[in-house]
């Protein structure tokens, strides 16, 4: 079950790339060359497969993840892990996206929570898409797909904090419960 | 305890026009098809054609996915004209409450009128419940009528939520992790 499983970030797939060959690729997207990249210069660096741009919400999560020091982007160590985090969710995606079209449908979707450890319902992949994709197409792009499993995991980490003797269940009063999910959703 | 009522009644009391001479059914019947079911693109169309969301923006779909799975029982995606109905009673219901705290007409109010029109609707929250909900609404301190609609759903369906699982009535609930994960991200 996802919730027992030391699922966090991507599995590791990749050896650890070179520091020039990444020092190259952060002063490409750092176009105002200020040492950090911001939102948008990662958001216009990324490609989500569609020709539209890149999830903002998701670049959010993104820097927010790897910005140790709340500037609201990323500097060049920061970066390692950046390149590292969407590399292996490339990984992941091409994995899943079993028919290449460049999108993951709902049975796509579904093998690929199941390998994550989720146990969801069938009819519940149907409410994920909808709420996740915004092309509107009934499938995810790369970008939104992140964007669920983020916020699947967010959720599975508030879930975690409650519920001390580890058993998959907690018990909440009704304020706790309006916060935990208005903080995460 | 917190638990609110929903304010505006249920639909279907006595003294009801019959479906079809009711003026929302012919909006809805415009836009749902044979099988009398509207999607959340539907939906949109019909509050815009009905002029439910008055002189206020019209609602995005992210609003309108929403208010589908609130009342969406059979999670099929769609809802039928007796939920349309109750969603409408519903929305003239926020509608009211956001307007008498929108004394400027800007369309918006700020974080502190949302947190009193919460008040207002019967929900008895903590601070830090409050806080929570405002961070996630306000932009710059204000909330459109949109996002104002989007909370209150949110606040109903969870709230709906919560009570199926609190069946000693004691303001506690328990969730299983799957089950967790499932009601909160249909939310």
């Amino acid at each position: 079950m996802a919730y027992h499983s030391p699922y966090r970030a991507p599995p590791q797939i990749n050896a650890p790339p070179d520091q020039s060959f990444l020092w190259n690729i952060f002063q490409r997207v750092d176009k105002d060359r200020s040492g950090v990249i911001s939102d948008s210069e990662l958001q216009q660096a990324l490609s989500n497969g569609t020709w539209t741009p890149f999830n903002p919400v998701t670049v959010r999560s993104i820097i927010s993840m790897f910005d140790r020091e709340n500037k609201g982007g990323v500097n060049f160590n920061e970066f390692a892990g950046v390149w590292k985090y969407i590399t292996d969710w490339q990984n992941i995606f091409r994995t899943y996206d079993r028919d290449n079209s460049g999108f993951i449908d709902r049975n796509e979707l579904k093998q690929a929570l199941t390998g994550f450890g989720y146990r969801l319902s069938d009819q519940f992949y149907g409410t994920l898409i909808e709420k996740f994709d915004r092309q509107r197409k009934g499938q995810v792009a790369f970008d939104d797909f992140i964007q669920c499993c983020i916020v699947l995991q967010r959720l599975t980490d508030v879930f975690r904090r409650y519920d001390t003797d580890q058993d998959g269940w907690i018990q909440v009063s009704y304020e706790q419960y309006l916060s935990m999910v208005f903080n995460v959703v | 305890m917190a638990y609110p009522g929903y304010g505006a009644p249920g639909g279907g009391f006595p003294g009801m026009p019959p479906q079809q001479q009711d003026p929302l059914y012919g909006f809805f019947s415009q836009v749902a098809g044979q099988d009398g079911q509207i999607s959340a693109d539907e939906l949109q169309r019909c509050l815009t054609q009905s002029g439910m969301s008055g002189s206020y923006q019209p609602f995005s779909m992210e609003s309108c996915r929403l208010m589908i799975n609130m009342l969406d029982r059979d999670m099929s995606g769609t809802m039928g004209f007796a939920e349309f109905k109750d969603l409408c009673q519903a929305l003239n219901g926020w509608k009211a409450t956001f307007s008498s705290f929108d004394r400027d007409h800007s369309g918006t109010v700020e974080g502190h009128e949302l947190q009193q029109a919460i008040t207002t609707m019967g929900y008895n929250l903590s601070p830090q419940a409050m806080n929570c909900i405002m961070k996630r609404y306000s932009n710059h301190g204000k909330i459109p009528f949109d996002e104002f609609v989007s909370c209150c759903v949110r606040l109903r369906a969870l709230t709906d939520q919560f009570r199926r699982r609190d069946t000693a009535h004691s303001g506690n609930a328990s969730f299983q992790y799957d089950d967790f994960i499932q009601v909160t991200m249909s939310v």
